[in-house]
């Protein structure tokens, strides 16, 4: 979960100490290029998404094998920091448009049928993991809350401050879970605890950490996700 | 004094190429471009080889400013090429160009027991010009599986693990660059500056 920041922020202050190379040039071509690719993704992502929600079914990915576990594997992202939650005193909170809104304890989710899944996780920056990811299905959760019919997008709200939304057919994926552990353990602070995101239909930064809020909405905010909002691409599925 | 003036008229051919073939071959070349400077910048993010820690492109050769730039272009860019690539594999078909233009045993019996260098020069361009098709469709296939490993898994299965279907696709990147100088060459080995006239203008 998580990226790496814009990368031409980095580059060009290393190559400005490099080379002593007149500033102003490098900022605006950098600035440029980035603008512009902004008007490119816009151009062709509705296209791209089309496709993507067309690809999803609600068939389940196949999975792998215990053996197949790459536990040093999966890279660790944040955004900003890791925070530490009490697990007796936290609450999920699910509300939005629903009949029944709901604030669950750990001990209330764990009682909830326990789905294990070794899956493929798949980070934007290239690299993937294989992982095992238990926890409750997200489906079970929203069924819990009885949400409106009208209901097409999923808010998750983080501990950290991490925001992302996620379309309802991949939200409610055989696959999508709120997960609390990971590789056979229970889940550790870095890796998202007490609660995360897991799935093998989306990209890892769609997979928010400390999740505390699940909200269920009909219309996408304009506040989509903490990386959407800077650029990249909305539906992210794989 | 005895040379007949018909032997200044003798009848050099010029080589020709039909409008549809200069136009995919136009575009191939600005599709590529746009996909190997874009796929750069995604590779950097991350580098293929050494993770982390990897050596990175130089800034240069980059398309798109960051990460989420890079994957605009490269997801859109990789329709031009794709596309392209389709309709002249339709035009190769309806037009039988398959079967004249493209390396055969001939050309591999030239290699090997002709006596003219000019056979073997030709057998060589052809052999190589043919040889990119399968490296440009496994850039597609690979990129395919990389792009959607969930949807597409039977695809992602053939290139066996995560790491060897990164490499395999980023190889197709110095794999067209080398062909990029061989075709270059051997055309104009073979058929000197006019032959690559007659494909770009």
């Amino acid at each position: 979960m998580g990226l790496i920041l814009p990368k031409h922020f980095l580059s060009r202050r290393q190559l400005l100490q490099l080379s002593g190379f007149s500033g102003a040039n490098l900022f605006l071509g950098g600035c440029g290029s980035s603008l512009f690719s902004d008007t490119v993704g816009q151009l062709v992502e509705p296209l791209n998404q089309r496709i993507e929600e067309l690809l999803l079914t609600q068939k389940p990915v196949p999975e792998y094998p215990v053996s197949a576990i790459e536990p040093d594997k999966l890279l660790i992202n944040t955004f900003d920091f890791a925070p530490e939650i009490d697990p007796t005193t936290f609450r999920l909170t699910i509300d939005g448009e629903v009949s029944r809104p709901l604030q669950l304890s750990m001990t209330d989710i764990q009682k909830l049928p326990l789905t294990s899944m070794v899956i493929r996780h798949v980070c934007v920056e290239g690299w993937a993991a294989i992982v095992q990811w238990g926890g409750v299905r997200l489906r079970d959760l929203v069924a819990l809350v009885q949400p409106k019919s009208n209901v097409r997008y999923a808010y998750f709200k983080s501990a950290d401050g991490y925001y992302e939304s996620w379309d309802i057919a991949s939200a409610l994926h055989p696959q999508t879970l709120m997960a609390y552990k990971k590789n056979g353990q229970p889940l550790s602070v870095d890796y998202g605890a007490p609660l995360r995101l897991a799935s093998p239909v989306k990209l890892g930064y769609k997979q928010s950490k400390w999740v505390t809020q699940i909200k269920l909405v009909s219309t996408l905010l304009p506040a989509k996700g903490y990386w959407e909002d800077q650029g990249y691409e909305w539906f992210a599925g794989l | 004094m005895t040379s007949p003036l018909s032997s200044h008229r003798q009848v050099r051919r010029v080589p020709t190429q039909t409008f549809w073939v200069k136009i995919f071959h136009w575009i191939n070349i600005i599709s590529l471009i746009l996909m190997i400077t874009s796929g750069l910048q995604i590779y950097n993010a991350n580098p293929v080889l050494g993770g982390r820690e990897g050596w990175q492109f130089p800034d240069l050769f980059l398309l798109g400013g960051w990460l989420a730039g890079g994957r605009h272009w490269h997801f859109a860019a990789m329709w031009l090429y794709s596309l392209n690539l389709l309709g002249y594999g339709l035009y190769v078909f309806a037009t039988r160009r398959w079967q004249r233009r493209f390396a055969s045993s001939a050309d591999l019996q030239a290699l090997q027991k002709s006596p003219n260098l000019k056979r073997k020069n030709l057998a060589w361009h052809r052999l190589v010009y043919t040889a990119i098709i399968p490296i440009l469709l496994l850039a597609i296939l690979s990129g395919l599986a990389m792009f959607k490993p969930a949807q597409l898994h039977w695809l992602a299965a053939l290139f066996g693990n995560w790491q060897t279907l990164r490499t395999i696709h980023f190889l197709s990147v110095p794999l067209v660059l080398l062909f990029t100088v061989a075709h270059s060459l051997l055309a104009l080995k073979v058929g000197s500056i006019r032959l690559i006239q007659s494909m770009f203008l």
